[in-house]
């Protein structure tokens, strides 16, 4: 399954949003199931992260919401769903920095029930998922950034999937943030470890990335 | 350094060390503040660009550059650095819900601080920790600190909090908007706040080392001042958190107590 996250960010006098790096290229399936609707959020997602022009991530936004809302109606309870309507909520964060507060208080809950639903999903998703946002957020007051929450959250996600490259590439930036320099670095360095030992695809090939980006920061 | 010619590109540089946000987040946001504050300014279309940097230390760098003709920064990277770039404010920032002027607020955990003296073998935390001149000669200059008080930057105000609730020999320094949110943090209970500065600027247009030609800066003064006024402005002022900017009222240094 491809996933994509959306983080949103603001700045001291500014607000805007980023997103991480994930797997390109997801075939779109037909969106009249649970899965089908999944995966077109998350390809709306990977596409939104590489998109420049505002409006295209504004209707991508939209068109995430509207699956997610579909998802959920076919299935409430269904973590692919759950966890679909955070990745949405996500791009709204995205498409409308200004309201990207209220939207990112959402998407925390909507990533807490689908951690609920099922913790694995998409190799522990909504935990590493949370991690991500609770670190590049704007800490308190002025977003839900919290760095030592989101540590709790990437260690969570690296014990339950501890060979998935961007958990541990989730607590690598979740440790330089919270000021382990050292363990960061190791935490790059298995991340990178792990990532060459899959076969190579796109999605490895940002994963090494990453890592390599990481370690030459620290 | 003198002047630009008057068709050459100035570059606005934003900086705001400890405030989250990274250049590329930032940069639709100072690109469109930049044009319009050109347009409205009468300067030629493309004449005014901007970049963001959330660091002190990469500011410092761009506004070396001989294209940084001005710079919009917090009040604390003023007071830190206004000597060494030739920093003249322009403006003066009026921001969404906390106006031009705030005051800072020191807090320490309850009954463990009970006067500058006591703070000995402290640390205190700021987002304007990279500015020591400013928190303890302008945001405490009522609070002489101990010589042996350390003062550290975070951009993790919340972490730094909890070890203030904590018991730790920490002590935060918060900026208005923080200070106003104490009451929501579940353990407010533990943190009283010691000392409050008098008002002080947020943030400033500054123009760097007279890069720019005096008429172009009388230009782009009249229409910041504007810009909180008219719809267009005020549009691209509130994705900035900004409502207008006014003239700089900047305080003088205050007196170190003896």
């Amino acid at each position: 399954m491809k996933r994509s996250v959306g983080c949103g960010v603001l700045i001291l006098l500014l607000a805007a949003c980023t997103a991480a790096p994930k797997r390109p290229t997801v075939q779109k399936p037909s969106a009249d199931t649970v899965e089908g609707l999944a995966a077109a959020i998350a390809a709306d997602a990977e596409r939104s992260d590489r998109e420049s022009d505002s409006k295209v991530r504004d209707e991508l936004a939209s068109q995430a919401s509207r699956d997610a809302e579909a998802c959920l109606t076919r299935d409430p309870q269904a973590a692919a769903c759950l966890y679909g309507h955070a990745v949405a909520l996500g791009l709204e964060a995205k498409a409308h920095p200004t309201r990207a507060g209220e939207s990112l208080k959402n998407m925390l809950e909507a990533l807490t029930s689908a951690e609920a639903a099922d913790p694995n999903y998409d190799h522990a998703g909504p935990a590493r998922v949370r991690a991500l946002v609770l670190v590049r957020a704007p800490g308190w007051p002025l977003g839900p950034g919290d760095g030592d929450a989101g540590l709790v959250a990437a260690r969570r996600a690296v014990v339950l999937q501890p060979q998935y490259p961007p958990n541990l590439l989730a607590l690598a930036e979740a440790l330089a943030k919270t000021g382990d320099a050292n363990g960061a670095r190791e935490t790059y360095g298995r991340a990178r470890d792990a990532a060459q030992a899959l076969p190579s695809t796109a999605g490895r090939d940002d994963w090494l990335r990453a890592a390599d980006q990481g370690l030459q920061h620290k | 350094m003198v002047t630009l010619l008057a068709a050459a590109v100035a570059t606005l540089v934003f900086c705001a060390p400890g405030y989250p946000g990274g250049t590329g987040d930032a940069q639709p946001l100072v690109d469109q503040f930049a044009s319009a504050a050109a347009t409205a300014a009468g300067w030629p279309p493309g004449s005014l660009k901007a970049v963001y940097d959330p660091t002190e230390e990469g500011g410092l760098a761009k506004l070396g550059s001989p294209e940084a003709a001005l710079a919009f920064v917090p009040y604390p990277f003023f007071v830190e650095h206004a000597a060494q770039l030739h920093l003249t404010p322009l403006v003066q920032a009026n921001m969404v819900g906390t106006g031009p002027e705030e005051r800072w607020t020191l807090v320490a955990k309850v009954g463990r601080v009970t006067g500058p003296a006591s703070m000995s073998g402290y640390t205190i935390v700021s987002v304007a920790g990279y500015a020591p001149d400013f928190v303890r000669h302008w945001a405490l200059a009522a609070w002489p600190l101990p010589p042996d008080v350390k003062i550290e930057a975070t951009g993790q105000i919340l972490s730094a909090l909890r070890k203030v609730a904590s018991g730790e020999k920490v002590a935060a320094l918060l900026d208005q908007t923080q200070a106003a949110a104490l009451p929501t943090l579940p353990f407010a209970t533990d943190l009283k706040p010691v000392t409050q500065s008098p008002p002080l600027p947020v943030a400033l247009i500054a123009v760097v080392d007279s890069r720019l030609p005096e008429a172009r800066v009388r230009a782009l003064q009249a229409a910041l001042l504007k810009m909180g006024h008219e719809a267009g402005g005020a549009d691209t002022l509130a994705a900035l958190r900004l409502q207008g900017f006014v003239l700089p009222r900047l305080p003088d240094r205050p007196a170190t107590p003896p």
